[in-house]
């Protein structure tokens, strides 16, 4: 009888040293650290990509330009076809052979995870359906106890095994690139950029530096409104960013906006899509009336332009910044 | 279980059963130690969106701070709206490997009882009689992340069959691996699980008898630790979806 006890307490413990051994990031430390030691090769994530039940999201150098301003189940579907992008051919089409689809597009891809959506409950289950397939959504979906709709991406990758995790990240990007896609703006079209994203010379500090977001020029007092809904992070003043408000729109996007006179919410409220957040100012560290508006993406930030099928009228030169 | 004699894979399951009898000495206490550090891990994995919160707040009074003078002012940038991510999971990686250090790592030196149910109570007696700080905090901590270690690693087992019997055998994976999970959560917890429980009350009773008796002592000792594991475990009781492998 202890004999077969010890039988199973081995059994037991092999599992619990295989679950810490490739599922932890100590466990990740010790096996580099042992293919060190004997010079082996270590294919070793990351360790902070063991968060978030590895939904990571990849890097896109250029997402897919939109062509038209996007409804949110158009905008999914380019999301998911800048995903697709990224993987090979081969797996491509094994993902829309499994999916039904002939064409790749946005407009089909959209219309497969709307329809998806209905059945599975929710988007981020469609999505996984389309990358990872109706069975492992199904399965995701049914232990992740939320049944119909609720459960993030990250309460479903945390259901599937690791053989998942690549398709897992491109349901992430899909997911991210769609939530961006489908972003509003918050000020009136007609207001021009002041400053564009990227590398540029700082108007006050002078050195070149990374302008992370756009600059648009409009009088102190017009209404800044939330790109899309989402729950209010950050509502709060300090001297460089002045007045500023940022937005979590789920799926790892967020949108801020700096420089302003009054801010009207407040962190932990929920925002609708074009609610007016604050009012525009020249708070900060500023030589003019402007919005600094900003998008997040989970690398790092992304220019907004890139998202909008409108582009707003430039202004050759000068800037407002930061 | 029991193994007859006569054919022959029982005789081979006989002699691995001896093996894994001379053997336990070295497997327990890395199997103790590995479970919880799985739980700590989902524990850690499932509190980083607090993190990610008390990562904002923090920032917001960081920049408030460091943007009155125009030396410090560029390292508003330091932390980001983007980073804040990354920053939320360093932040849960390092919570989660002090946690190993107060939990998972201690278990390598347990050294197992005949009578386990006996040194629990024994322990769990004198804990009610005097309390302190480590002899609450690390049995519940170590407790709550087991459990949540043990769902963990039932799920991994679940899913891994699911997937990768499908092929083979059908829809009959889905049912192998339901089954072999329930067994799985129901062998850690009552097996390992328990085991570590008790290991943690022993290593806690036995540092709680070295400081002198006085109420603050007894309160103050371990608190900066308790306090560090408390909402950890928290999460883990929160990751561990019992329920859900008897659905
Ligand atoms: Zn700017």
């Amino acid at each position: 009888m202890r004999r077969a006890r010890s039988l199973a307490d081995l059994v037991l413990a092999a599992l619990c040293l295989w679950a810490a051994w490739y599922h932890t990031p100590p466990g990740a430390l010790l096996r580099t650290a042992f293919a060190r030691l004997f010079g082996a090769r270590s294919a070793t994530p990351p360790l902070l990509s063991y968060y978030g039940a590895g939904a990571r999201t990849f890097q896109l150098a250029e997402p897919l330009p939109p062509r038209a301003v996007l409804s949110p189940g158009a905008a999914l579907g380019l999301g998911a076809q800048s995903a697709l992008e990224r993987t090979s051919p081969a797996d491509r089409a094994q993902v829309l052979a499994r999916a039904g689809l002939r064409s790749g597009s946005a407009d089909a891809l959209g219309d497969w995870i709307g329809r998806e959506a209905q059945r599975q409950g929710s988007r981020e289950a469609a999505v996984l359906s389309l990358f990872c397939g109706e069975e492992a959504a199904r399965f995701a979906r049914e232990r992740s106890g939320s049944g119909r709709g609720g459960a993030s991406l990250e309460e479903l990758a945390r259901q599937l095994p690791p053989l998942y995790a690549d398709r897992v990240a491109l349901a992430a990007t899909a997911l991210t690139l769609g939530t961006a896609y489908a972003l509003g703006w918050p000020l009136p079209d007609s207001a021009q950029v002041t400053s564009p994203f990227g590398v540029r010379a700082h108007p006050l500090l002078g050195a070149r530096r990374f302008h992370s977001g756009i600059d648009l020029g409009i009088p102190v007092g017009t209404p800044v409104r939330a790109a899309a809904e989402g729950i209010v992070r950050r509502a709060s003043d300090d001297r460089v960013s002045g007045r500023l408000v940022l937005v979590d729109h789920g799926s790892g996007v967020s949108t801020v906006y700096c420089h302003n006179d009054a801010l009207l919410v407040a962190p932990g409220e929920v925002v609708t899509r074009g609610q007016v957040i604050a009012l525009s100012g020249n708070s900060g560290l500023s030589t003019g009336p402007h919005l600094h508006y900003q998008l997040d993406l989970p690398r790092g930030p992304a220019d907004p332009l890139l998202f909008r099928a409108a582009r707003p009228p430039q202004l050759a030169s000068g800037g407002t910044e930061p | 279980m029991p193994v007859p004699a006569t054919d022959p894979p029982a005789g081979a399951l006989d002699a691995a059963a001896r093996l894994a009898d001379r053997l336990r000495w070295f497997f327990l206490p890395l199997a103790l130690c590995a479970l919880v550090a799985v739980g700590v891990h989902t524990a850690a994995d499932v509190v980083g969106e607090i993190i990610l919160r008390m990562v904002d707040a923090a920032d917001a009074a960081f920049d408030g701070l460091v943007s009155r003078w125009s030396v410090t002012a560029p390292l508003v940038d330091l932390v980001g709206p983007s980073q804040r991510i990354f920053f939320a999971r360093a932040v849960a990686l390092l919570w989660e490997l002090a946690a190993d250090a107060l939990l998972a790592l201690p278990m390598l030196g347990y050294d197992e009882r005949a009578d386990e149910v006996k040194r629990f109570r024994e322990l769990a007696a004198k804990a009610r009689v005097r309390p302190t700080t480590l002899r609450v905090a690390h049995p519940f901590a170590t407790g709550a992340v087991a459990l949540a270690g043990s769902c963990a690693v039932g799920r991994l087992l679940e899913g891994t069959l699911h997937f990768g019997l499908r092929g083979a055998i059908g829809s009959a994976a889905d049912a192998l691996a339901r089954g072999c999970a329930l067994a799985a959560v129901l062998g850690l917890v009552s097996f390992i699980a328990w085991r570590a429980v008790v290991y943690a009350l022993v290593r806690a009773d036995a540092r709680s008898d070295r400081i002198p008796f006085r109420r603050a002592r007894a309160f103050t000792v371990g608190l900066p630790g308790a306090l560090l594991l408390l909402p950890l475990a928290l999460a883990a009781l929160r990751a561990a979806p019992l329920l859900s492998f008897l659905r």
